[in-house]
């Protein structure tokens, strides 16, 4: 048998997804029963709707991020992007670096230039 | 550009996550992730599914570095009632928020478990869908019902204790 406790949370937590419009069928006519038959657990259902209308209302208005977030943003963006192309920029140089010097100590056949 | 475009995403759900007071550091670490893992964003997904995945992962992070706030036990003998506004309902006023009750919002999700707290905030403040919750959060999709579910109710006890002076609570 359940504790009394979990049973009410239990209940809270079908009135909670009742009030919310996310029960159907039978579970949804098993709830009304109740609420037609306990006050305590009607005005429950309120309350639900109630909190439901202020965190939708809540949701709703629109919220700008401060300046110093986005401007943040934007330099971490730059930053990025400045050690991306640096990144390559390097890399293609270094292999430049790497194949000279292999072309220089003569490890490699072919030559630059279609040479001999 | 992206970054406009989605800054307000980012900014809006460290918000939410974590309170004002961490969603701007959180914010700006989302972005060197972003920038960061870029490259090895493949398409599986929608942008803003990925995005709002970093965003989460980096949220749920930055909660585990910091002490744990304290999450309202509930115990089962009291219901967790919201009072009804002052115009009831219908009033069209009682929907617009006031100062006090975003404080309170954002006190009462501070004590939710931070997972079912994030799942929350994506189902109930971003719209998402229960498949995209599970994508965001990498779950499978019933673990997201569950923490959303959890969440909704936790939500409920903390808001309600919240406005416990004006007589939230019930037995």
């Amino acid at each position: 048998m359940m504790p009394v406790g979990e049973q009410r949370w239990e209940m809270l937590e079908r009135i909670g997804a009742y009030a919310a419009g996310e029960l159907e069928g039978e579970e949804a006519r098993e709830v009304e029963r109740l609420l037609f038959e306990r006050p305590e657990y009607r005005r429950l259902a309120e309350s639900y709707a109630r909190m439901l209308v202020m965190l939708t209302t809540l949701g709703n208005e629109p919220v700008e991020a401060p300046e110093a977030v986005v401007g943040y943003a934007v330099r971490r963006a730059h930053v990025l992007a400045f050690m991306r192309s640096a990144e390559v920029f390097v890399g293609a140089l270094g292999r430049s670096y790497i194949d000279a010097f292999v072309y220089y100590l003569g490890l490699r056949r072919e030559s630059y230039g279609g040479g001999t | 550009m992206l970054l406009q475009e989605h800054s307000g995403l980012v900014y809006r759900v460290a918000l939410r996550i974590l309170g004002a007071e961490d969603a701007q550091d959180a914010s700006q670490e989302v972005w060197i992730r972003v920038w960061r893992n870029i490259k090895n964003f493949r398409g599986d997904s929608a942008f803003s599914t990925w995005l709002y995945r970093i965003t989460v992962n980096t949220c749920l992070s930055v909660h585990r570095k910091e002490s744990r706030r304290g999450e309202r036990e509930y115990s089962g003998e009291e219901m967790p009632f919201l009072p009804e506004p002052p115009g009831g309902d219908a009033d069209p006023e009682a929907a617009a928020l006031g100062a006090e009750q975003r404080e309170e919002i954002q006190a009462a999700l501070g004590h939710v478990r931070a997972e079912h707290r994030a799942a929350l905030v994506l189902r109930h403040m971003e719209g998402l869908s229960y498949a995209q919750i599970a994508q965001v959060l990498e779950v499978p999709d019933g673990t997201a019902k569950g923490w959303v579910s959890r969440g909704r109710a936790a939500m409920l006890v903390a808001l309600a204790e919240e406005n416990h002076g004006a007589g939230g609570t019930a037995g």
